[in-house]
């Protein structure tokens, strides 16, 4: 498989730093659309949308904006970044994605995850209490819906399966389901375990940082017999590309601090990003794909030294830079970046 | 800012013995934190290249004549950005025996910046020598790092809010003709 590199979103409503205007939410989700269409067309892999459950983010339904998005592209993955299936139910889930996979003619994937927020627990009527087993017993429930047709199952979270029928069926096989892991050795090696690909998710430190965790992940996969073949690892990590460095940290900078202030809840308040610390986050040395595409290049392919990985996704623009900006970058990333690592690695293959 | 500014007088002392260092690293985050702010003017000690002109001397007046202009940059300092790396549960021997050479009331009421790689707690020094304290350290372990390249945005962002807290009392430093910071023993 060749390398993949793609775009992730979670459809935050982050308030225009210099103008302080928010966009309406439809105007960002015909945004996000248009960010598929271009991706697309500039031969991207991978655009995949986040779900959360509240007001300043656009995204709670996945595979509805997916499936519009799955209306007007032809050749790039759509996917989910994360489904948060502990707080859902896999047999819906699996429709869904199922419907989409058939819109797409066999584009869809799903990238399952814990949710770093809560909302969705008690919304769904979900005891928070229970966030480990759930997403352990709906992730291997929505597996064997994939692997078997029709089902029988039982577990301890939710009814059981007898015979059911589960409709419509993919496209063209099982759907790709990758794990989503922010980074603990555990939750590696049960992916590894389940003999499922593994979407990392790297919101700073070095460029290198996770290869531990990544050995982790293969050293399991291989003391369990996983498949080689179904094991693959993404790295999912914010970033942006503009013509120049300067250009890129300078567009991006104000809106990324933004929305890491205003929409980065997981610790119950905002976070601050000194300019100086997105900087060195944006250095050679930092995980952030923010430069120039020469710079992103370059750190992939020592990222790549590193991690061996089959895929990255870029939290592109995050904090809404501006769509013009934003399809720049998009457009870079297909025409100069993904092929220029593609053919870097495919010589290292050969060689 | 429309007052005239005095540069601030800037001593950082780093207590590392390495070079280049994480110490170093983050003595350099503040600088350039305050330098948004103020101009100043640094002077840098590295005890570790200083260690020739003071390791062995047991009062001030052993020390030798570079060891003894650095005591008083610091004496002189408007404000002092202090760093040692965390040896065996404290600062290393040479950033205490620096101290222990400086006159007692040299930092009476002078600002001072605490750096800490490693993670540790030097205030008991620093109250004994009077010291106005920020009260916000600069804490960091070597998870913080790639190198002496500081990667986690919340020792930048503690940075801030430690400069920020002593901003009007560095304010008043920076536009004053003649800084009043060292009472004269």
């Amino acid at each position: 498989m060749s390398f993949e590199l793609g775009i992730y979103h979670f459809g935050e409503l982050t308030a225009n730093p210099h103008t302080g205007k928010t966009a309406s939410p439809a105007q960002r989700i015909k945004e996000l659309i248009e960010q598929a269409v271009v991706a697309d067309q500039a031969g991207l892999s991978v655009f995949a949308v986040g779900e959360h459950h509240r007001r300043d983010f656009v995204v709670s339904a996945p595979p509805v904006v997916l499936a519009a998005m799955a209306a007007r592209t032809s050749q790039i993955k759509l996917s989910s970044s994360a489904t948060v299936i502990s707080s859902d139910d896999p047999v819906r889930i699996a429709e869904q994605f199922n419907t989409l996979d058939l819109i797409s003619e066999g584009r869809a994937e799903i990238i399952a995850g814990r949710g770093s927020y809560t909302e969705s627990f008690p919304l769904f009527g979900y005891d928070l209490a229970e966030y480990g087993d759930l997403f352990n017993e709906k992730l291997e429930l929505l597996m064997q819906i994939q692997e078997q047709d029709p089902i029988t199952w039982s577990g301890t979270l939710r009814t059981p399966l007898k015979n059911a029928e589960i409709a419509p069926r993919p496209f063209n096989g099982p759907l790709p389901i990758w794990v989503g892991v922010g980074g603990t050795p555990a939750s590696a090696i049960r992916a590894a375990r389940l003999g499922l690909p593994m979407a990392l998710g790297i919101l700073g430190g070095p460029i290198d940082g996770f290869a531990p965790i990544i050995d982790s992940y293969r050293e399991a996969g291989a003391a369990y017999n996983a498949n080689p073949n179904s094991l693959a690892v993404s790295v999912n990590t914010p970033g942006f590309v503009a013509r120049t460095s300067q250009l890129a940290r300078d567009i991006s900078y104000p809106y990324f601090a933004a929305g890491m202030m205003e929409n980065f809840h997981q610790r119950g308040q905002g976070f601050q990003m000194p300019r100086r610390a997105y900087d060195a986050s944006a250095s050679a040395a930092g995980a952030l794909f923010v430069g120039s595409p020469q710079e992103i290049i370059d750190k992939v392919l020592r990222q790549h030294e590193a991690y061996k990985h089959e895929r990255i996704l870029v939290q592109l623009a995050y904090g809404n830079v501006p769509q013009k900006e934003t399809l720049e970058a998009i457009e870079l990333m297909g025409t100069e970046i993904l092929p220029a690592i593609r053919r870097e690695l495919d010589g290292r293959a050969a060689a | 800012m429309t007052q005239t500014q005095t540069p601030l007088r800037v001593v950082t002392i780093n207590g590392s013995y390495s070079s280049p260092s994480k110490t170093g690293a983050i003595i350099d985050l503040v600088t350039e934190t305050l330098a948004d702010h103020f101009p100043i003017v640094t002077t840098a000690l590295n005890l570790m290249d200083l260690r020739p002109d003071f390791a062995l001397a047991l009062t001030p007046d052993d020390a030798t004549e570079t060891a003894q202009a650095a005591f008083r940059a610091v004496e002189n300092a408007d404000l002092i950005v202090a760093g040692s790396p965390v040896f065996k549960g404290s600062y290393s021997g040479l950033f205490k025996h620096f101290f222990d050479l400086l006159d007692t009331y040299a930092l009476a009421n002078k600002p001072v910046f605490l750096v800490a790689t490693g993670g540790s707690e030097r205030r008991p020094l620093f109250w004994f020598l009077q010291a106005h304290v920020a009260p916000v350290g600069i804490y960091a372990t070597a998870g913080d790092f790639d190198g002496t390249l500081i990667l986690n945005p919340e020792v930048y962002a503690r940075t801030q809010t430690a400069v920020a807290d002593l901003l009007p009392l560095l304010r008043q430093y920076a536009t004053e003709a003649e800084p009043q910071a060292v009472p004269q023993p």
